[in-house]
């Protein structure tokens, strides 16, 4: 079909036509092959723009769209947009970028400048000249969310999917559910423990036909994609029967809330595991829910004072974990105030590195200094050293509010105030292939603009899988998580972006070299005329582009950035 | 390496320290606090001290004393600490460690203690009176040597040891040791305070209240002086009688017009101030000197009319009252009282001298 296109030409309220000469531009390509009208305008992103667009491309029946102007990453949508209105298929859009590249790049060299503002926009016609109407890639989903973990995150989450009308699989590797949040003894600002937050939530499930309670199942093996994933389950809370039956569920999307572990110090590490009385967080909130007497006794003695260290396996100078967990000053102040109300006369000390109970959290921290507890702030690069005498526990730390005083403090118990660390046991993340960032917690695609999307798409992640977060900030997630989920499964179908990779039967050799150069496992092998060759799945392509240089024959194409295209569009830049 | 004591904050409260603990250090005192220098900051380090308790510091520390409590920081914290009132109550716990018989700080913590004080000195004035079978002339001779007698041993058995120890807590033992020709060149600084307070202008720049209170610290001491010395009560000497009478009347004068203005000023704050409760705390003995001194020598004027117009020996009553107030002033309220400030006070202006020379010459 002959191509007609239309060109325009943007002067970005002077950000490109300062240096860019744009009517010069338009002059060099007014007469060009296939360029049937170039135009220049004030703002191509102006409604009054748009409008001039949509009724060319009705009158002139034009098959090819370009404009030049800003990065594709501002306003491509917006273009593809005015060509689908006017009746164009949004693929027969292309973007030539003349500011970032052109007017930005070279504000000191004017003539330079529209040079090169004249290739981009003729390289932009060249690739136009070959545009296609492409349709979006329509598959089917299952109306099913498989949710893993059931901490806060994942049980809430299964909840908002099964009120949605999806079908849930909440499975759990423990044999009962609620994760980390049964250790919680009260989950401030509410004076409900962990335990009654998750006995609550466990009836509230129990009768949600749309949720499968899976408990004491680990995933063996997951495979498919957006839409159609299969994951195989072993239930193992039954340690007699070896040959515990698989099972295999097939879901539209997964939804990950594995949690976090507990930072566990290293021996020695504050005299833990070598001084009796040095205790974690968690383990000291245990100590505390057991006492039953006047007064506090454990490891064989009275307890009068209490000495909380902070950020142990967080914000460490030299280890790995170098992020702040966030919910720890305020679990660790929590824990005190407990202490304080069940045993008023004891003596709290928190040695801190700043304390950070932000909100509504800053309440317990004036609670707990208007109760008297001592908090002492100690340079990050010397912390306290903790050493025993007699049945005591001393205390030497540095206090900076009175000019690094050395100071002596003597306790009875320390409690390393834990951070949070990823689950060690990576099963779900390696069987999924989630990224994880720096810090070894899942990566979501965006921390603000797609906080729960990950790269692999139909997986979602929720919770503290992703990073630190509190209670009701995982709840916040797992909610967003759900949606997005939901988003995925709701209508049963969905469609995909049509720019994939495609292999030509008759050069492919399989040589595998594409399959190991792809980055989303969308490459397998089929039989087919009688040799291997490779097959892409179109549902989990990306299109990102790995597989085509490392073919030796030449097979693979990318759907609307072939060969012919690019090599086009290389010509007219070289002229 | 100083050692943190948890219980040091619970017992300062006991000498009226109200809610320091909730400070959270953000140093509006200290930048407030018109008397506060780069060297010498206060009152935020003494309020970190306090609440982790480490003694000894607050012991030798001399910066308490500094502090003339105009209450600004209380009106600006915004934790509503009352750092002011730290500072009060530090020098109430200072006056207390000074004090080796230990007396001034249950005077402090114990109102029935001091009350009870207070009536033992009644019934013992009684019960003299009545072994000298109301003898009016034994009496007034007896109560006239008591004066001397009392005010010499109060400063040789109570006062001196304890600037002693003061010297020894803030000067000695923090090893400041300063020369000894320094104690004679840095003598004018003791004196220039004691007599003129000057420093609360620092503080607070009411020049009339400050003149005032000079003119009282002057007028009383010469009171004192007349009656003590002079012997004002029962001389024929029209001279010192004349000049008695004098003296009396500018002291009553200035002090009602003292107290008027005192009352004035604190209404006023009490309206600008977001801490209404400023003050709330002074304790009773923080009171009892000045109205006993004012008691002393309104009965003291009584006494010398009733001489004068030839009644006293009908009236014995007013010169026991004037005996009374004179023995609980001497023998409680100087040696343990808000008195010893003044006292503390401007011996902590003559240590610091000396420290802070001694410091120039190393």
């Amino acid at each position: 079909m002959e191509k007609r296109i239309g060109v325009y030409i943007c002067a970005c309220g002077g950000n490109i036509s300062d240096y860019v000469d744009i009517e010069k531009v338009k002059e060099s390509i007014t007469g060009e092959n296939a360029v049937l009208l170039a135009k220049t305008t004030m703002f191509a992103c102006g409604d009054a723009n748009q409008k001039d667009m949509d009724s060319d491309i009705r009158k002139n029946d034009l098959n090819g769209i370009v404009v030049a102007s800003c990065s594709p990453k501002l306003h491509l949508s917006t273009f593809r947009a005015v060509s689908e209105r006017a009746g164009l298929n949004k693929y027969n859009y292309v973007h030539a970028n003349i500011r970032e590249q052109a007017s930005w790049a070279h504000s000191d060299d004017k003539p330079g400048a529209t040079e090169k503002a004249i290739l981009l926009v003729k390289a932009a016609i060249a690739k136009a000249r070959h545009a296609s109407s492409l349709e979006p890639i329509k598959i089917k989903s299952k109306k099913s969310v498989a949710v893993i973990g059931a901490g806060i995150a994942g049980i809430k989450a299964a909840q908002a999917l099964s009120a949605m009308g999806d079908k849930v699989y909440l499975i759990e590797k423990e044999s009962k559910i609620g994760g980390n949040l049964l250790n919680i003894n009260r989950v401030n600002p509410e004076s409900e423990t962990g335990e009654e937050i998750v006995k609550r939530l466990s009836k509230e499930i129990e009768n949600e036909e749309n949720i499968t309670l899976l408990t004491g199942h680990r995933i063996t093996s997951g495979s498919g994609n957006i839409g159609d994933f299969v994951l195989t389950l072993k239930g193992n809370n039954n340690p007699g029967e070896d040959n515990f039956p698989e099972k295999e569920i097939n879901v539209g999307s997964v939804l990950v809330a594995t949690g976090f572990e507990s930072y566990s110090p290293l021996t020695g590490e504050y005299g833990y595991g070598q001084l009796p009385g040095v205790v974690t967080l968690a383990q000291f909130n245990k100590l505390l829910k057991g006492q039953n007497g006047m007064s506090f006794v454990a490891f064989g003695k009275e307890v009068k004072s209490v000495a909380f260290i902070y950020c142990v396996g967080s914000r460490e100078i030299k280890g790995d974990n170098k992020y702040c967990s966030r919910y720890c000053c305020s679990a660790a102040i929590q824990s005190a105030l407990d202490l304080s109300e069940r045993f008023p006369d004891s003596d709290i000390y928190h040695l801190t590195r700043g304390v950070r109970s932000y909100g509504k959290q800053e309440l317990l921290y004036k609670e707990a200094n208007r109760r008297g507890d001592l908090f002492i702030q100690f340079p990050d690069k010397e912390p306290p050293v903790i050493e025993e005498k007699d049945d005591k526990i001393i205390i030497k730390v540095k206090d900076i509010l009175s000019g690094k005083r050395e100071l002596e403090a003597e306790t009875d118990i320390v409690v390393l105030v834990t951070g949070m660390v990823p689950v060690q046991d990576d099963n779900t993340g390696s069987i999924f292939k989630l990224p994880r960032g720096r810090d070894k917690f899942y990566n979501e695609i965006h921390m603000k603009l797609r906080p729960v999307e990950t790269a692999i798409d139909g997986v979602t992640i929720a919770g503290a899988c992703q990073g630190p977060k509190n209670a009701s900030e995982s709840v916040n997630s797992a909610l967003a998580a759900a949606a997005k989920s939901h988003s995925l499964v709701s209508t049963g179908e969905l469609e995909l972006e049509p720019i994939v990779a495609y292999v030509d039967e008759d050069k492919c050799t399989w040589c595998d070299e594409c399959s190991k150069a792809c980055p989303f496992n969308a490459i397998s092998v089929i039989e087919m005329f009688q040799k291997s060759i490779a097959r892409i799945n179109k549902s989990t392509c990306k299109g990102c582009g790995m597989c085509l240089p490392v073919c030796p024959t030449d097979a693979i194409e990318l759907i609307s950035f072939t060969n012919k295209e690019i090599e086009d569009m290389i010509d007219v830049l070289s002229q | 390496m100083a050692k943190i004591d948890r219980k040091f904050s619970k017992e300062l409260k006991k000498y009226g320290a109200f809610d320091f603990t909730s400070c959270y250090n953000c140093g509006n005192c200290t930048a407030v606090c018109s008397l506060a220098t780069k060297d010498e900051a206060f009152p935020r380090e003494l309020v970190r001290l306090s609440a982790l308790g480490v003694k000894e510091e607050i012991e030798s520390s001399l910066k308490p004393w500094s502090c003339y409590y105009c209450g600004e920081c209380s009106s600006l914290c915004p934790q509503s600490a009352d750092p002011g009132e730290l500072m009060m109550s530090l020098r109430r716990w200072l006056t207390a460690r000074y004090d080796w018989t230990g007396l001034s700080g249950l005077l402090y913590k114990s109102v029935p203690v001091l009350v009870g004080a207070m009536l033992l000195m009644v019934a013992a004035v009684i019960l003299f009176a009545n072994y000298k079978q109301f003898n009016v002339k034994e009496i007034m001779h007896f109560g006239h040597l008591f004066e001397m007698y009392a005010i010499a041993t109060v400063f040789l058995l109570i006062l001196l040891p304890n600037i002693l120890r003061m010297w020894y807590l803030t000067v000695i033992r923090p090893g400041k040791n300063p020369p000894f020709t320094k104690y004679f060149k840095s003598a004018g600084v003791l004196f220039l305070h004691m007599f003129t307070q000057k420093r609360t202008l620092g503080c607070d720049d009411n020049q009339r209240r400050w003149f005032e209170h000079f003119i009282l610290v002057i007028g009383y001491l010469t009171l004192l002086m007349m009656t003590v010395l002079l012997g004002w009560m029962g001389t024929e000497n029209i001279f010192v009688i004349v000049a008695g009478y004098l003296v009396s009347a500018i002291v009553f004068i200035v002090t009602a017009d003292f107290v008027k203005e005192r009352i004035k000023a604190k209404k006023e704050l009490n309206r600008h101030s977001r801490l209404k409760k400023l003050s709330r705390h002074s304790r009773p003995s923080d009171w009892l000197f000045v109205i006993w001194l004012f008691l002393m020598g309104l009965t003291a004027f009584a006494v010398r009319l009733f001489v004068d117009l030839d009644i006293i020996n009908n009236n014995l009553w007013i010169y026991l009252i004037h005996l009374t107030v004179l023995v609980q002033w001497a023998l409680i309220i100087v040696p343990f009282g808000k008195w010893t400030h003044f006292m503390y006070r401007s011996f902590s202006m003559y240590f610091q001298s000396l420290i802070t020379e001694n410091n120039k010459g190393s």
